[in-house]
């Protein structure tokens, strides 16, 4: 979608239709939103074949919503492609599973995934990134969006424990899930694209696991950790591993190469940041938490509200749907003054909410930090300058925010 | 998974599968297979899976009924790629034809 917004327009709340994939491949969403935290911060849509469904679009509303399973349940689903119905694996995958229980699942993984725990895998995801980016050395077109895709595949593999012959069909698959609409991905129709990918990934993690069980190895891998952890006092089940693996494969995959093209964009746009961050690369830290929260890849998550709930000056009905806009959050003027002006300096990024908030704060979020940090140094270290080279192509989906094409040409830097 | 009443569909099993090789089974059979698994009573031959209301599991129970019926064993992608009784029908002939 559009990272931009342009000029603010005249938007009829009541006919606005916030699932309308043109809205996020050829419309303008932010200023959609900007209307909606004015003027309506609590909002009902009904979709066409019956469904509904609640929005929230401020800052401190979506904390809440995101935040506090009490009032708003993940165990009826979390994502808005599912929308009407109840998640078949509640209370089995981790992000569709409530506290107490989320609590003890999500402490035995995240271990593995703490700040300290993947700190030692920098020079092994630095040398990654540079074999990323050293197509685009010899100055020709560069698609960044399109070759992004793959960029957490290679990083994540090896700690995942998963072969590199095996990444691009995984990254096929876990778009067709996210974006199951665009044309880049779709097989048949929409909700077949769904269940082929759904069925295809959590069969992949299975296969893995039973290999894994009759060679009996352990490679100190993500997915061994699942295998071996311990969660209040017993190992996974193996749906769980399933679920879960499946659920790790997914968040590694579809949100990072979002915002590495997206920020990159603002960049391209604004040479003078570009310039500045090269200047001094002490600024690349806050560029990722300014290009994080610019992008908002994971631009939603939903929950179901456990009972009536005012919210927004409004009430949501017990059992509703209520869909978090995070990316409208990350422009909330009160939290973020001038919200649409992309700036490296700015103060306080790093209260955006691209990571979730609360209990499901994205359990791989210190290894896209990380990530992202390596990839811009080694960008702003190698090339002097990235120009557009042709024209961005958005990604068809309202769930995440992205693109399938960014034409890009890069001009190396020469250095003493 | 023994999940499917066997005695409520007494034109299936072996019977089909001894016919000659290459025969795609009638798509009213598939059909009624279908309607088994699906809530909400009829299913035409040309009527889309999750347009009627398909579940993945549901999906599933049917590519194991239709393994068992008729001797082929469709992919999870190939079913719902082929997405109505009448196109499964033909992979199902198609499968039998290359066995």
């Amino acid at each position: 979608m559009r990272l931009t917004p342009g000029p603010a327009q005249d938007i009829d709340l009541d006919s606005v239709d916030l699932f309308d994939l043109d809205l996020y491949t050829a419309g303008d969403p932010h200023t959609v939103w900007d209307v909606m935290r004015a003027k309506a911060p609590l909002h009902h849509q009904v979709l066409p074949d019956g469904r509904e469904f609640w929005s929230v679009t401020r800052y401190e509303d979506v904390c809440r919503v995101l935040g506090d399973h009490r009032e708003f349940t993940s165990e009826r689903g979390t994502v808005p492609t599912h929308l009407g119905t109840d998640d078949a694996a509640a209370g089995k995958l981790l992000t569709s599973t409530d506290p107490p229980r989320h609590t003890q699942v999500r402490r035995a993984i995240g271990a593995k995934l703490t700040a300290r725990a993947v700190a030692p895998w920098e020079d092994r995801i630095r040398r990654t990134v540079v074999r990323f980016l050293e197509p685009a050395f010899d100055g020709g077109v560069f698609d960044l969006a399109e070759r992004a895709l793959l960029l957490p595949a290679m990083v994540t593999g090896p700690l995942l424990g998963i072969p590199e012959r095996d990444w691009e069909e995984l990254v096929q698959l876990t778009a067709m899930v996210t974006a199951p609409s665009d044309p880049h991905f779709k097989q048949g129709g929409e909700a077949a694209t769904l269940a082929i990918a759904h069925h295809e990934l959590i069969t992949y993690v299975n296969e893995w696991v039973t290999r894994r069980r009759a060679s009996g190895g352990d490679d100190d891998s993500l997915l061994d950790h699942l295998m071996t952890l311990r969660a209040g006092d017993a190992p996974l089940t193996d749906e769980e591993i399933a679920l879960d693996g499946y659920s790790i494969l997914l968040g590694a995959n579809v949100t990072t190469p979002h915002t590495v093209s997206g920020t990159i964009q603002a960049l391209i746009e604004r040479p003078g940041q570009f310039a500045a961050a090269q200047a001094d690369p002490a600024l690349i830290p806050n560029l990722v938490e300014e290009g994080l929260r610019w992008t908002s890849a994971a631009c939603n998550f939903m929950r179901y509200a456990v009972g009536d709930t005012e919210i927004g000056g409004g009430t949501i009905p017990a059992r509703a749907a209520v869909v978090a806009w995070i990316g409208s959050a990350n422009r909330d003027e009160l939290q973020f003054p001038d919200p649409h002006t992309f700036d490296i300096t700015r103060g306080g990024a790093k209260r955006h909410v691209a990571f979730g908030f609360g209990p499901h704060f994205c359990i791989g979020g210190p290894l896209a930090r990380m990530t992202l940090r390596i990839f811009f140094e080694e960008v702003l270290q190698r090339f002097s300058a990235v120009e557009l080279a042709g024209e961005p192509e958005h990604l068809r989906s309202y769930f995440i925010a992205g693109m399938t094409h960014l034409p890009v040409v890069a001009r190396t830097r020469r250095t003493s | 998974m023994e999940l499917s009443p066997r005695t409520a569909h007494q034109n299936g099993g072996g019977a089909i599968a001894e016919r000659p090789a290459a025969s795609a089974p009638p798509a009213q059979e598939i059909a009624a297979v279908w309607a088994e698994y699906l809530d909400g009573g009829e299913v035409g031959v040309d009527d889309d899976f999750f347009a009627l209301g398909g579940s993945s599991l549901a999906g599933i129970k049917i590519i194991d009924r239709l393994a068992e019926d008729y001797g082929v064993r469709l992919s999870v992608r190939a079913f719902y790629l082929a997405s109505t009784p009448a196109r499964v029908a033909e992979l199902i002939g198609q499968g039998r034809a290359g066995a």
